[in-house]
């Protein structure tokens, strides 16, 4: 009968409907962020850490396998209650829950710290990977924490700024902002520069969190500014990009297309590279006002990392799942290279250069995915792929 | 090609936003207003051809009790009744299914614009259309309802669910569960009246599956949205309510009356064409074959 099947179609159209509305829908994620990578010093070896969602792991450099704990004390691989070696991943699901946007900052041998999405910060004993200790914050944690000097400052989702001694965990200050803090602290001289949602940038007094200096920069500001030749270089969401003398007055600014989200890299002429999420990268002279050197849209879609500058090339990972290598005097494309599936390339990317503590022989780029069957991604400088670690 | 929706509702919601003195709630609220008012003129397309085939449904079981036994005879009666009395019988469907992405996109909208997380905020960052909205990022998340009680109503956050605000938001899951309910039970009770109006000498209740279906969907729809709207944040929970108020009163017959004049909704006041039941539906011709013609050699 028509009419049931129109009544039918209707009941289908909004069972349907409801199926968009349970799971976020069209293209709208759940998540909070995306993965962050850099490097941590375990049993007297440089190596990689992550943390995305329910896990934080430790990585190989040079096979991108996560390390084996061992025993200190017998130097075997600890094994686990069915007798298989035990890999440095430490669980969410083991503590209350938890999902790291943070990487763990070492406080010694045995002792390193978390910070945590669901407002908690986890001193675990590194060795036998496990939660001594749970601390109630005063919020959520999303950005990576700043150790300096034996204090730890933990920038907060929905706002504010505190510093906590590494010795016995207490808060010693904290800072407020109207908004959410989302990027690193950065250390300058005895100055704390803290960015916020709120279009603020922030200079505070490190010892006491007073603040110095603070300037609105007319748009939500989510990374951590570069600090070079005594000046600082932050874009904001207002699509611009500007220089900033330390003592807080704006000295120059830059049109981007859209939104700057990453923290821009500089090179030794003073170039500093910028890229947008229109998929844009632009070259900007420090030492003629921020002047053009050249703009190019290089991506299909957003470019959310900062760039890295290495060698002659500048490189750039965009939303559209693929990596691009730019000569860096002229914007023009000397490289790309398409991840499987081509998923988005969120977090900021990680250059490793040969060390004898990182066990590498060739330079690595390592590039973070949302995809969890290829999180991260580590190609040489020629764009070969060396290894892949999936979750 | 869904953000050919999505996009211009999420400026169109800042933008409201900047005009509204940076209300959230209130552009959450104009928006939807706005929205439903807009799309009336199809919701009113498909009540008038669901209204129409009600009509029809005394000689539509004459016409299933008549051909039984002779499925394609009844199929080709129902076209010939349809046909004369101009009702298209999905016509009802479409200007439903036009409605629907309209207004996921809505919903969508809303909840991009909330954006509380990196994940969030960098989505947002490709749809914004209209240059210098970008400075208005964060909207507006804090709320409070009655700004007098603030001391004993405080703050809700609006990109949090209700569990993880004060507890007296608890009371917006409640109150999407009766405005849905509300919504449902008019929009069944004007198919019912029509139903009775139309059709005297007939059975008074809705028909068959379409009356269970309409039954079931005044029950679960209320509870699903209820259920959704404790796990999705308060934002929305404002967007399921005040789209549920409008529709209460668009179903009402004193809104209707108001829209019908506002929109100038065609109504056919006329009575179904009956068509001959004894007349033997013409089958359908059997096709001539050609004759072949001999090929010249």
């Amino acid at each position: 009968m028509p009419k049931l099947n129109c009544a039918r179609t209707g009941l289908v159209t909004l069972l349907i409907l409801a199926l968009f509305l349970a799971s976020g829908c069209v293209g709208a994620r759940m998540g909070v962020s995306w993965p962050s990578v850099g490097l941590i010093t375990v049993n007297g070896e440089e190596n990689i850490t992550l943390a995305y969602n329910n896990d934080v792991a430790v990585l190989n450099p040079a096979n991108g396998a996560p390390l084996r704990l061992i025993n200190p004390i017998s130097g075997q691989a600890m094994l686990d209650s069915e007798n298989n070696p035990r890999s440095w991943i430490l669980h969410g699901s083991n503590n209350e829950g938890a999902q790291f946007y943070s990487l763990p900052v070492v406080v010694d041998d045995e002792t390193m710290l978390v910070a945590a999405n669901n407002g908690r910060l986890l001193i675990l004993d590194s060795v036998l990977l496990e939660a001594t200790q749970s601390i109630t914050l005063a919020d959520k944690v999303v950005a990576n924490t700043l150790e300096a000097d034996g204090i730890l400052y933990l920038p907060y989702q929905n706002g504010g700024l505190s510093a906590r001694s590494m010795v016995d965990y207490r808060e010693i200050w904290r800072f407020h902002t109207e908004e959410g803090i989302w990027a690193t602290p950065l250390l300058a001289g005895e100055m704390l520069i803290v960015t916020s949602i709120d279009h603020h940038l922030y200079a505070l007094d490190r010892s006491s969190g007073q603040r110095i200096w603070s300037v609105d920069l007319g748009g939500s500001v989510a990374s951590t500014p570069l600090l070079a030749n005594n000046r600082l270089y932050v874009g904001s969401f207002n699509k611009s990009f500007f220089e900033i003398s330390l003592d807080g007055e704006i000295l120059n600014r830059y049109d981007t297309q859209n939104w700057v989200w990453g923290t821009p890299a500089i090179d030794e002429r003073g170039v500093v590279y910028v890229a947008d999420l229109s998929g844009f990268v632009h070259a900007l002279d420090t030492e003629r006002n921020l002047s053009e050197i050249w703009s190019s849209q290089v991506a299909e879609r957003g470019i959310r990392a900062g760039p890295i500058v290495h060698l002659d090339r500048v490189i750039v990972a965009s939303r559209d799942g693929r990596v691009y290598w730019l000569d860096r005097r002229d914007g023009v494309l000397i490289n790309s290279r398409e991840i499987d599936n081509r998923p988005e390339l969120l977090g900021d990317m990680l250059f490793l250069a040969p060390s004898e503590t990182l066990n590498i022989d060739v330079p690595l780029l390592i590039v973070a995915s949302v995809d969890e069957g290829r999180l991260l991604i580590a190609f040489e400088v020629d764009g070969r792929q060396a290894w892949v670690y999936p979750r | 090609m869904w953000d050919l929706i999505l996009n211009p509702f999420v400026t169109i919601l800042a933008w409201l936003y900047a005009a509204l003195n940076q209300d959230i709630v209130l552009a959450i609220v104009v928006l939807t207003v706005i929205i439903r008012f807009l799309t009336y003129p199809l919701l009113a397309k498909q009540q008038e051809s669901s209204r129409r085939m009600q009509q029809l449904q005394p000689q539509l079981k004459k016409l299933q009790e008549k051909y039984k036994n002779d499925k394609e005879k009844m199929s080709q009666a129902q076209m010939k009744l349809y046909r004369e009395n101009k009702v298209n019988p999905v016509g009802g469907c479409f200007p439903m299914l036009i409605q629907f992405p309209i207004l996921i996109g809505l919903y969508q909208a809303i909840f991009f614009a909330l954006a509380a997380t990196p994940f969030q905020l960098v989505d947002l960052s490709e749809r914004l259309l209209i240059p210098g909205l970008d400075s208005l990022i964060p909207l507006q998340r804090m709320w409070t309802p009655i700004p007098q009680l603030a001391s004993i109503l405080p703050e809700l956050d609006l990109t949090l669910a209700p569990t993880e605000n004060p507890h007296y938001s608890l009371i917006l899951p409640l109150l999407v569960l009766i405005t849905t309910w509300a919504q449902q039970k008019l929009t069944m009770m004007t198919t019912k009246q029509k139903s009775d109006k139309d059709d005297d000498d007939e059975d008074e209740k809705p028909r068959g599956g379409q009356a269970q279906m309409m039954q079931s969907m005044t029950t679960i729809m209320p509870i699903m949205f209820g259920f959704f709207s404790m796990t999705f944040s308060v934002g929305l929970s404002v967007y399921f309510v005040t789209s549920n108020l409008i529709g209460i009163v668009q179903y009402s017959p004193q809104g209707r009356n108001v829209l019908d004049k506002l929109f100038r909704s065609k109504k056919t006041d006329e009575a179904p064409v009956e068509i001959e039941l004894d007349d033997d539906v013409p089958a359908k011709k059997p096709r001539k074959r050609r004759k072949k013609k001999p090929r010249k050699r």
